[in-house]
């Protein structure tokens, strides 16, 4: 089953992409918890997307698997925008939030931390971003 | 575009001892973050020290709305006050200890517990 969606740059379209994930997840029978984390990292992918993309519109698919290890449900966030080198070490935590807010860049630090699989190849002109949860999974 | 229920809505409430309530419920963006700023700088003014800001009803919250967070608790201790959440999700809370927002702020898990330990300790 697959939820394919290509979004224009407008406010809050990533909430779109937010509702589909909450479907396909609620179809594989997703905890709560486990929704929820799908969603932020699903929000967060879009955000990326939507800052360097650098074009009209980005695309997401959503797709639901039900092998033998258990059901996931994968996301894959495509833009073609200029990307960005993946292998930038994240920020795992700011050393000093006095004067020193580190206000942007946590999306893939957030994504990483929130799904089980994470998957990112950029290069100028397409990026694409896949993470994968597993239901009832570690 | 944006549902009812995901439009933050923010109510403000100064209670005794200098403490000042926070309650969002919705999309924790960039807009709801700077409503979450303009809440707690209006019960600052009003002579505030302490920020309990109450997540119930939040769902979704995104980097850009914990920055704004992260920079209202700046403020808010460089002035000598303090800032706390309550009812968070457990995937809300798994984002600030990431972005490194529990370090600074105290976190209970309801409403009742925060204000029964704030207004104890202030």
């Amino acid at each position: 089953m697959e939820v394919a969606l290509t979004l224009p740059l407008v406010p809050d379209v990533e909430l779109i992409a937010a509702r589909a994930v909450q479907v396909m997840g609620r179809s594989l029978g997703m905890t709560d918890g486990e929704l929820e984390s799908v969603t932020v990292a699903t929000v967060e992918a879009c955000l990326n997307a939507m800052e360097h993309g650098g074009q009209t519109c980005f695309f997401v698919r959503v797709n639901t698997h039900r092998e033998d290890g258990g059901p996931s449900l994968e996301v894959e966030i495509e833009d073609h925008g200029v990307g960005f080198d993946p292998q930038a070490p994240p920020r795992t935590s700011p050393s000093r939030i006095l004067g020193c807010v580190a206000k942007r860049g946590w999306g893939l630090t957030l994504i990483r931390e929130l799904m089980d699989e994470v998957d990112v190849r950029s290069r100028p002109g397409k990026t694409v971003v896949r993470m994968v949860k597993h239901v009832g999974g570690a | 575009m944006m549902q009812q229920e995901e439009k933050l809505r923010v109510s403000t409430e100064q209670l005794e001892g200098g403490l000042g309530l926070v309650a969002a419920a919705g999309y924790i963006n960039n807009e709801g973050g700077q409503a979450i700023a303009d809440a707690v700088n209006e019960l600052v003014a009003s002579g505030c020290r302490t920020i309990l800001i109450d997540l119930e009803g939040t769902r979704i919250i995104n980097s850009i709305g914990i920055s704004i967070l992260l920079e209202i608790l700046d403020r808010l201790m460089e002035s000598g006050g303090t800032m706390a959440f309550c009812n968070l999700t457990p995937t809300i809370a798994r984002t600030f200890e990431i972005m490194g927002l529990v370090q600074y702020a105290r976190i209970f898990p309801d409403r009742a517990a925060a204000l029964a330990a704030l207004g104890r300790d202030g």
